[in-house]
Protein backbone atom coordinates (compact mmCIF):
# COMPACT_ATOMS: atom_id res chain seq x y z
CA UNK A 1 0.00 0.00 0.00
CA UNK A 2 2.86 2.27 0.60
CA UNK A 3 4.47 1.71 -2.71
CA UNK A 4 0.71 2.28 -4.22
CA UNK A 5 1.41 5.86 -1.97
CA UNK A 6 4.24 7.09 -3.38
CA UNK A 7 3.30 6.30 -6.68
CA UNK A 8 0.02 8.47 -6.40
CA UNK A 9 2.15 11.11 -4.39
CA UNK A 10 4.49 10.98 -7.32
CA UNK A 11 2.43 11.32 -10.12
CA UNK A 12 0.00 14.05 -7.76
CA UNK A 13 3.36 16.21 -7.03
CA UNK A 14 5.01 16.15 -10.46
CA UNK A 15 2.23 14.94 -13.01
CA UNK A 16 1.52 18.88 -13.95
CA UNK A 17 4.84 19.26 -15.21
CA UNK A 18 3.05 16.52 -18.35
CA UNK A 19 -0.44 18.42 -18.45
CA UNK A 20 1.90 21.79 -19.02
CA UNK A 21 3.87 20.86 -21.05
CA UNK A 22 1.28 18.80 -23.22
CA UNK A 23 -0.61 22.78 -23.42
CA UNK A 24 1.93 24.12 -24.30
CA UNK A 25 2.23 21.34 -27.33
CA UNK A 26 -1.11 21.85 -28.21
CA UNK A 27 -0.91 25.85 -28.37
CA UNK A 28 2.11 25.26 -30.89
CA UNK A 29 0.95 22.80 -33.26
CA UNK A 30 -0.10 23.63 -36.60
CA UNK A 31 -3.54 22.71 -37.64
CA UNK A 32 -6.96 21.73 -35.85
CA UNK A 33 -7.22 18.03 -36.62
CA UNK A 34 -3.69 17.72 -35.02
CA UNK A 35 -4.62 19.76 -32.31
CA UNK A 36 -7.46 18.10 -31.18
CA UNK A 37 -5.78 14.63 -31.56
CA UNK A 38 -2.86 15.70 -28.83
CA UNK A 39 -6.09 17.42 -26.92
CA UNK A 40 -7.18 14.58 -26.47
CA UNK A 41 -4.43 12.58 -25.48
CA UNK A 42 -3.93 15.90 -22.80
CA UNK A 43 -7.19 15.20 -21.54
CA UNK A 44 -6.75 11.54 -20.93
CA UNK A 45 -3.31 12.10 -19.62
CA UNK A 46 -4.51 15.37 -17.31
CA UNK A 47 -7.37 13.00 -15.81
CA UNK A 48 -5.00 10.40 -14.66
CA UNK A 49 -2.68 13.06 -13.02
CA UNK A 50 -5.99 15.41 -11.40
CA UNK A 51 -7.11 11.96 -10.40
CA UNK A 52 -4.19 10.67 -8.69
CA UNK A 53 -4.20 14.39 -6.67
CA UNK A 54 -7.27 13.29 -5.39
CA UNK A 55 -6.73 9.61 -4.65
CA UNK A 56 -3.30 10.78 -3.23
CA UNK A 57 -4.93 13.23 -0.94
CA UNK A 58 -7.72 10.72 -0.04
CA UNK A 59 -4.88 8.02 1.11
CA UNK A 60 -2.84 10.74 2.85
CA UNK A 61 -6.22 11.44 4.94
CA UNK A 62 -7.74 7.32 5.17
CA UNK A 63 -4.39 5.75 5.90
CA UNK A 64 -3.43 4.60 9.17
CA UNK A 65 -0.72 6.18 11.28
CA UNK A 66 2.80 5.14 12.13
CA UNK A 67 2.85 2.11 13.86
CA UNK A 68 -0.88 1.09 12.79
CA UNK A 69 -1.99 -1.51 10.54
CA UNK A 70 -4.98 -1.45 7.98
CA UNK A 71 -8.17 -1.61 9.41
CA UNK A 72 -11.77 -0.20 10.45
CA UNK A 73 -10.47 0.77 13.61
CA UNK A 74 -7.42 2.67 12.18
CA UNK A 75 -9.48 4.37 9.20
CA UNK A 76 -11.62 5.85 12.28
CA UNK A 77 -8.73 6.49 14.02
CA UNK A 78 -7.03 8.60 10.62
CA UNK A 79 -10.82 10.27 10.17
CA UNK A 80 -10.86 11.37 13.66
CA UNK A 81 -7.04 12.82 13.60
CA UNK A 82 -7.89 14.38 10.12
CA UNK A 83 -11.22 16.39 12.35
CA UNK A 84 -8.63 17.87 14.48
CA UNK A 85 -7.13 19.26 11.74
CA UNK A 86 -10.03 20.54 10.12
CA UNK A 87 -11.20 22.25 13.34
CA UNK A 88 -7.15 23.81 13.21
CA UNK A 89 -8.49 26.45 10.63
CA UNK A 90 -11.10 27.48 13.00
CA UNK A 91 -13.56 28.14 9.86
CA UNK A 92 -16.19 25.50 11.19
CA UNK A 93 -18.09 24.60 14.08
CA UNK A 94 -16.86 21.34 15.87
CA UNK A 95 -19.79 19.36 14.26
CA UNK A 96 -19.52 20.50 10.83
CA UNK A 97 -15.64 20.03 10.78
CA UNK A 98 -16.36 16.77 12.20
CA UNK A 99 -18.94 16.37 9.15
CA UNK A 100 -16.32 17.60 6.74
CA UNK A 101 -13.30 15.17 7.99
CA UNK A 102 -15.95 12.11 7.61
CA UNK A 103 -17.23 13.03 4.20
CA UNK A 104 -13.81 14.82 2.59
CA UNK A 105 -11.69 12.04 2.37
CA UNK A 106 -14.16 9.50 0.48
CA UNK A 107 -15.50 12.72 -1.64
CA UNK A 108 -11.82 12.69 -2.93
CA UNK A 109 -11.68 9.30 -3.31
CA UNK A 110 -15.16 9.13 -5.82
CA UNK A 111 -13.43 12.20 -7.35
CA UNK A 112 -10.19 10.77 -8.43
CA UNK A 113 -11.67 7.33 -9.61
CA UNK A 114 -14.24 9.36 -11.58
CA UNK A 115 -11.63 11.81 -12.90
CA UNK A 116 -9.76 8.97 -13.89
CA UNK A 117 -12.61 7.21 -15.66
CA UNK A 118 -13.15 9.85 -17.49
CA UNK A 119 -16.58 9.91 -17.43
CA UNK A 120 -18.10 13.11 -17.97
CA UNK A 121 -14.90 14.64 -17.94
CA UNK A 122 -15.80 18.21 -18.52
CA UNK A 123 -17.81 18.23 -14.86
CA UNK A 124 -15.11 16.38 -13.25
CA UNK A 125 -12.60 18.31 -14.08
CA UNK A 126 -15.24 21.36 -13.39
CA UNK A 127 -15.64 19.86 -9.94
CA UNK A 128 -12.11 19.40 -9.24
CA UNK A 129 -11.30 22.99 -10.45
CA UNK A 130 -13.97 24.39 -7.96
CA UNK A 131 -12.38 21.74 -5.02
CA UNK A 132 -8.93 22.89 -5.20
CA UNK A 133 -9.74 26.55 -5.35
CA UNK A 134 -12.03 25.91 -2.22
CA UNK A 135 -8.89 24.48 -0.93
CA UNK A 136 -6.68 27.35 -1.54
CA UNK A 137 -9.35 30.08 -0.23
CA UNK A 138 -9.13 27.88 3.31
CA UNK A 139 -4.98 27.77 3.10
CA UNK A 140 -5.27 31.63 2.18
CA UNK A 141 -8.03 32.99 5.23
CA UNK A 142 -5.64 30.51 7.35
CA UNK A 143 -2.60 32.29 6.44
CA UNK A 144 -4.54 35.34 6.84
CA UNK A 145 -5.49 35.19 10.37
CA UNK A 146 -1.73 33.86 11.25
CA UNK A 147 -2.74 30.71 12.11
CA UNK A 148 0.44 28.46 11.63
CA UNK A 149 -1.22 24.90 11.33
CA UNK A 150 -0.52 21.67 8.77
CA UNK A 151 -2.77 22.72 5.55
CA UNK A 152 -3.73 19.16 6.39
CA UNK A 153 -3.64 18.12 2.39
CA UNK A 154 -2.90 14.86 2.79
CA UNK A 155 -0.26 15.31 -0.54
CA UNK A 156 3.32 14.79 0.04
CA UNK A 157 5.04 15.74 3.17
CA UNK A 158 2.57 18.05 5.31
CA UNK A 159 3.11 21.26 4.90
CA UNK A 160 2.41 24.27 7.15
CA UNK A 161 -0.48 26.26 5.73
CA UNK A 162 1.02 29.45 3.65
CA UNK A 163 2.97 30.73 1.04
CA UNK A 164 4.21 27.93 0.20
CA UNK A 165 0.91 25.66 0.36
CA UNK A 166 -0.67 27.79 -1.57
CA UNK A 167 2.15 28.01 -4.54
CA UNK A 168 2.33 24.05 -4.53
CA UNK A 169 -1.91 23.98 -4.98
CA UNK A 170 -2.01 26.63 -7.13
CA UNK A 171 0.75 25.70 -9.54
CA UNK A 172 0.68 21.89 -9.18
CA UNK A 173 -2.55 21.13 -8.74
CA UNK A 174 -4.87 24.36 -9.96
CA UNK A 175 -3.35 24.57 -13.33
CA UNK A 176 -3.71 21.16 -14.63
CA UNK A 177 -7.02 21.09 -13.52
CA UNK A 178 -7.35 24.32 -15.28
CA UNK A 179 -5.80 23.25 -18.50
CA UNK A 180 -7.87 19.69 -18.45
CA UNK A 181 -11.10 21.65 -17.98
CA UNK A 182 -10.52 24.11 -20.87
CA UNK A 183 -9.67 21.32 -22.74
CA UNK A 184 -12.74 19.57 -22.31
CA UNK A 185 -14.87 21.95 -23.25
CA UNK A 186 -13.03 23.10 -26.10
CA UNK A 187 -12.87 19.93 -27.42
CA UNK A 188 -16.94 19.90 -26.45
CA UNK A 189 -16.90 22.87 -28.51
CA UNK A 190 -15.25 21.77 -31.46
CA UNK A 191 -17.29 18.43 -32.07
CA UNK A 192 -20.56 20.58 -32.37
CA UNK A 193 -19.23 23.16 -34.27
CA UNK A 194 -17.89 20.05 -36.71
CA UNK A 195 -19.50 16.59 -36.33
CA UNK A 196 -16.26 15.34 -38.26
CA UNK A 197 -14.18 16.26 -35.43
CA UNK A 198 -16.30 14.04 -32.96
CA UNK A 199 -14.39 10.70 -35.27
CA UNK A 200 -12.49 10.23 -31.94
CA UNK A 201 -14.87 11.75 -29.02
CA UNK A 202 -14.12 12.62 -25.96
CA UNK A 203 -13.46 9.12 -24.50
CA UNK A 204 -15.94 9.00 -21.52
CA UNK A 205 -18.84 11.26 -22.41
CA UNK A 206 -21.87 9.56 -23.92
CA UNK A 207 -23.37 10.51 -26.96
CA UNK A 208 -26.33 11.87 -25.46
CA UNK A 209 -24.75 14.02 -23.71
CA UNK B 1 -30.96 -2.16 -46.73
CA UNK B 2 -27.88 -1.60 -44.04
CA UNK B 3 -26.15 0.34 -47.18
CA UNK B 4 -29.19 2.53 -47.14
CA UNK B 5 -29.13 3.16 -43.48
CA UNK B 6 -25.49 4.08 -43.44
CA UNK B 7 -26.07 6.97 -46.52
CA UNK B 8 -29.41 8.13 -44.62
CA UNK B 9 -27.33 9.27 -41.71
CA UNK B 10 -23.25 10.48 -42.80
CA UNK B 11 -23.22 12.79 -40.58
CA UNK B 12 -23.64 10.62 -37.41
CA UNK B 13 -20.02 9.00 -36.38
CA UNK B 14 -20.12 5.39 -35.79
CA UNK B 15 -17.95 5.64 -32.74
CA UNK B 16 -20.38 8.29 -30.96
CA UNK B 17 -22.79 5.47 -30.60
CA UNK B 18 -20.80 2.34 -30.75
CA UNK B 19 -17.33 1.04 -28.95
CA UNK B 20 -17.46 4.17 -26.58
CA UNK B 21 -19.38 2.55 -23.83
CA UNK B 22 -17.02 -0.22 -24.02
CA UNK B 23 -14.16 1.69 -23.59
CA UNK B 24 -14.77 3.81 -20.56
CA UNK B 25 -16.55 0.42 -19.02
CA UNK B 26 -13.13 -1.55 -19.33
CA UNK B 27 -11.12 1.33 -18.35
CA UNK B 28 -13.56 1.84 -14.98
CA UNK B 29 -13.45 -1.63 -14.26
CA UNK B 30 -9.36 -1.88 -14.39
CA UNK B 31 -8.82 0.71 -12.18
CA UNK B 32 -10.96 -0.82 -9.68
CA UNK B 33 -9.34 -4.24 -10.06
CA UNK B 34 -6.03 -2.99 -10.08
CA UNK B 35 -7.16 -0.67 -6.40
CA UNK B 36 -9.61 -3.85 -5.21
CA UNK B 37 -5.90 -6.16 -5.45
CA UNK B 38 -3.76 -2.97 -4.05
CA UNK B 39 -5.76 -2.77 -1.12
CA UNK B 40 -6.81 -6.53 -0.71
CA UNK B 41 -2.89 -7.46 -0.62
CA UNK B 42 -2.12 -4.35 1.59
CA UNK B 43 -4.78 -5.64 4.23
CA UNK B 44 -3.47 -9.27 3.98
CA UNK B 45 -0.01 -8.15 4.62
CA UNK B 46 -0.30 -5.26 7.10
CA UNK B 47 2.07 -6.12 9.75
CA UNK B 48 2.26 -3.25 12.93
CA UNK B 49 5.37 -1.32 12.32
CA UNK B 50 7.44 -0.17 14.82
CA UNK B 51 7.24 3.43 16.00
CA UNK B 52 9.68 5.73 13.57
CA UNK B 53 9.53 8.09 16.76
CA UNK B 54 11.34 7.73 19.79
CA UNK B 55 9.09 8.97 23.10
CA UNK B 56 11.85 9.23 25.75
CA UNK B 57 12.78 12.73 25.32
CA UNK B 58 9.15 13.92 25.39
CA UNK B 59 7.86 12.46 28.61
CA UNK B 60 10.34 13.50 31.61
CA UNK B 61 11.28 11.02 34.09
CA UNK B 62 12.05 10.78 37.02
CA UNK B 63 9.76 12.82 39.28
CA UNK B 64 8.13 14.61 36.82
CA UNK B 65 6.44 18.53 37.69
CA UNK B 66 4.45 19.59 35.47
CA UNK B 67 2.19 17.00 35.12
CA UNK B 68 -1.47 15.71 35.63
CA UNK B 69 -2.59 12.39 35.95
CA UNK B 70 -0.92 8.87 35.67
CA UNK B 71 2.23 8.47 33.67
CA UNK B 72 0.99 4.44 32.68
CA UNK B 73 -2.08 5.70 30.78
CA UNK B 74 -2.35 4.16 27.35
CA UNK B 75 -2.46 8.44 26.06
CA UNK B 76 0.50 10.82 26.97
CA UNK B 77 -1.01 14.05 25.71
CA UNK B 78 3.02 16.51 25.61
CA UNK B 79 1.68 19.91 24.97
CA UNK B 80 3.69 23.15 24.51
CA UNK B 81 2.34 26.61 25.82
CA UNK B 82 3.25 30.04 26.49
CA UNK B 83 1.67 31.27 29.48
CA UNK B 84 0.70 34.75 27.70
CA UNK B 85 -0.37 33.19 24.37
CA UNK B 86 -4.12 33.64 23.89
CA UNK B 87 -4.40 30.23 22.15
CA UNK B 88 -3.02 28.64 24.93
CA UNK B 89 -5.32 29.73 26.73
CA UNK B 90 -8.22 29.09 24.81
CA UNK B 91 -6.52 24.66 24.15
CA UNK B 92 -6.19 24.83 28.38
CA UNK B 93 -9.90 26.42 29.05
CA UNK B 94 -11.87 24.59 26.17
CA UNK B 95 -10.02 21.85 25.99
CA UNK B 96 -7.18 21.03 28.46
CA UNK B 97 -9.79 21.59 31.74
CA UNK B 98 -12.22 19.36 30.86
CA UNK B 99 -10.01 17.04 29.91
CA UNK B 100 -8.43 17.01 33.18
CA UNK B 101 -11.77 16.01 34.47
CA UNK B 102 -12.37 13.43 32.33
CA UNK B 103 -10.07 11.37 30.44
CA UNK B 104 -6.62 12.71 33.12
CA UNK B 105 -8.97 11.87 35.86
CA UNK B 106 -10.13 8.71 34.63
CA UNK B 107 -6.30 7.39 33.96
CA UNK B 108 -7.15 7.95 30.20
CA UNK B 109 -4.52 10.14 29.60
CA UNK B 110 -1.37 11.56 30.93
CA UNK B 111 -0.63 15.03 30.24
CA UNK B 112 2.43 16.89 30.32
CA UNK B 113 3.19 20.65 30.22
CA UNK B 114 6.36 21.60 28.29
CA UNK B 115 7.52 25.83 28.39
CA UNK B 116 7.64 27.43 24.87
CA UNK B 117 7.59 31.10 25.90
CA UNK B 118 7.81 33.12 22.70
CA UNK B 119 9.91 36.27 22.53
CA UNK B 120 6.95 38.48 21.51
CA UNK B 121 5.06 37.95 24.91
CA UNK B 122 6.95 40.26 27.84
CA UNK B 123 6.00 38.21 30.48
CA UNK B 124 5.57 34.78 29.23
CA UNK B 125 9.01 33.91 30.41
CA UNK B 126 8.48 34.67 33.74
CA UNK B 127 5.05 33.35 33.93
CA UNK B 128 7.13 30.13 33.17
CA UNK B 129 9.07 30.53 36.04
CA UNK B 130 6.23 31.09 38.40
CA UNK B 131 5.01 28.33 37.35
CA UNK B 132 7.77 25.74 37.56
CA UNK B 133 8.49 27.53 40.95
CA UNK B 134 5.07 26.30 41.89
CA UNK B 135 5.05 23.05 40.28
CA UNK B 136 8.08 22.49 42.64
CA UNK B 137 6.11 22.92 45.92
CA UNK B 138 3.04 20.34 44.11
CA UNK B 139 1.29 23.87 43.37
CA UNK B 140 1.32 23.50 39.19
CA UNK B 141 -2.40 22.75 38.96
CA UNK B 142 -3.58 25.83 40.62
CA UNK B 143 -0.69 28.16 39.52
CA UNK B 144 -1.81 27.33 35.62
CA UNK B 145 -5.23 27.56 36.49
CA UNK B 146 -4.55 30.91 37.83
CA UNK B 147 -2.45 32.32 35.08
CA UNK B 148 -4.53 31.09 32.40
CA UNK B 149 -8.38 32.43 34.28
CA UNK B 150 -6.52 35.64 35.02
CA UNK B 151 -4.15 35.94 31.57
CA UNK B 152 -5.50 39.45 30.45
CA UNK B 153 -4.74 41.36 33.64
CA UNK B 154 -1.03 40.26 34.24
CA UNK B 155 -0.47 40.46 30.71
CA UNK B 156 -1.19 44.16 31.40
CA UNK B 157 0.37 44.78 34.48
CA UNK B 158 3.14 42.46 34.76
CA UNK B 159 2.22 41.31 37.92
CA UNK B 160 1.88 37.57 38.22
CA UNK B 161 2.87 37.32 42.15
CA UNK B 162 -0.68 38.45 42.72
CA UNK B 163 -2.12 35.78 41.03
CA UNK B 164 0.12 32.76 41.70
CA UNK B 165 -0.27 33.90 45.49
CA UNK B 166 -3.87 33.95 45.24
CA UNK B 167 -4.04 30.25 44.14
CA UNK B 168 -2.12 28.29 46.95
CA UNK B 169 -1.86 28.67 50.62
CA UNK B 170 0.29 31.69 51.66
CA UNK B 171 2.98 28.93 53.37
CA UNK B 172 3.47 27.43 50.02
CA UNK B 173 3.38 30.53 48.21
CA UNK B 174 6.72 32.09 50.61
CA UNK B 175 8.64 28.59 49.07
CA UNK B 176 7.32 29.91 45.71
CA UNK B 177 8.89 33.29 46.29
CA UNK B 178 12.10 31.63 47.96
CA UNK B 179 12.66 29.91 44.64
CA UNK B 180 12.07 32.75 42.80
CA UNK B 181 14.74 34.95 44.32
CA UNK B 182 16.82 36.23 41.65
CA UNK B 183 14.32 35.60 38.81
CA UNK B 184 11.88 38.57 38.66
CA UNK B 185 11.55 40.75 35.68
CA UNK B 186 14.13 43.20 36.92
CA UNK B 187 16.64 40.66 37.40
CA UNK B 188 19.80 40.18 34.97
CA UNK B 189 19.27 37.54 32.47
CA UNK B 190 21.19 34.03 34.13
CA UNK B 191 20.50 34.33 37.58
CA UNK B 192 17.51 32.19 37.59
CA UNK B 193 18.24 28.96 38.90
CA UNK B 194 14.89 27.65 37.13
CA UNK B 195 15.55 28.87 33.94
CA UNK B 196 17.73 25.89 32.85
CA UNK B 197 14.44 23.43 33.03
CA UNK B 198 12.79 26.22 31.13
CA UNK B 199 15.39 26.33 28.74
CA UNK B 200 15.82 22.57 28.19
CA UNK B 201 11.77 22.49 27.36
CA UNK B 202 12.44 24.95 24.73
CA UNK B 203 15.22 23.38 22.99
CA UNK B 204 13.32 20.17 22.75
CA UNK B 205 10.42 21.93 21.63
CA UNK B 206 12.54 23.55 18.88
CA UNK B 207 13.16 19.74 17.94
CA UNK B 208 10.08 19.14 17.66
CA UNK B 209 9.99 21.71 16.01
CA UNK B 210 7.32 23.76 17.28
CA UNK B 211 6.61 26.57 14.78
CA UNK B 212 3.61 27.87 16.61
CA UNK B 213 1.89 27.86 20.38
CA UNK B 214 -0.17 25.97 21.11
CA UNK B 215 1.59 22.60 19.46
CA UNK B 216 1.06 19.41 20.96
CA UNK B 217 2.15 15.73 20.46
CA UNK B 218 0.10 12.49 21.15
CA UNK B 219 1.85 9.10 22.20
CA UNK B 220 -0.59 6.16 22.13
CA UNK B 221 1.32 3.04 23.69
CA UNK B 222 4.88 4.81 23.18
CA UNK B 223 4.01 5.55 19.61
CA UNK B 224 4.68 9.32 18.43
CA UNK B 225 1.91 10.59 16.65
CA UNK B 226 2.71 13.61 14.34
CA UNK B 227 2.57 16.73 16.30
CA UNK B 228 -0.43 19.58 15.42
CA UNK B 229 -0.93 23.20 16.51
CA UNK B 230 -3.80 25.03 16.96
CA UNK B 231 -7.00 25.21 18.30
CA UNK B 232 -9.02 22.18 18.92
CA UNK B 233 -12.11 21.37 20.73
CA UNK B 234 -12.98 19.04 23.47
CA UNK B 235 -15.62 16.58 21.93
CA UNK B 236 -12.99 16.58 18.40
CA UNK B 237 -9.97 15.60 20.94
CA UNK B 238 -12.41 13.19 22.63
CA UNK B 239 -13.41 11.27 19.75
CA UNK B 240 -9.92 10.87 18.76
CA UNK B 241 -8.55 9.12 22.17
CA UNK B 242 -11.74 7.31 21.90
CA UNK B 243 -11.24 6.01 18.57
CA UNK B 244 -7.55 5.48 19.55
CA UNK B 245 -8.41 3.65 22.91
CA UNK B 246 -10.16 1.15 20.76
CA UNK B 247 -7.53 0.38 18.13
Amino acid sequence: MSVLGAALNWLAEWGFIFVVAGAIAAFCVRGSARRRSLVRVLLVVGSIVIGSIFLAAAYGKLKPLPGFPWSWASLKTSIALFAIQVESYNLLSSSAANTVAHILPFAELFLGLWLITGIWRRYSSLVACLAFAGFMIAIFSAYRRGLKIDCGCGVGPAEQAGPGALLRDGLRFLLPSLIVCTGAFWIRKQSALSPAATEAPESAAPASQ
Amino acid sequence: MQRRDSSQRPERPQRNTRGHWPLWLWRSAAVVAVLSTVVLGATLRAQPRAAADRVSSLIPSGQPLETYGSSSAPITMVVFTDYECPSCRALYENTLRPMINDYVASGKVYLVHHNFPLPQHKYGYEAARWVYASARVGEFANAEAALYDNQDAWAASGDIAKYVSAAMPAPEFRKVEQLMKGCSFSDAPGTCPLDSVINADRALGEEIPVRATPTYVIVYKGRRLPAASGAVSWPILKQFFDSLLSQ
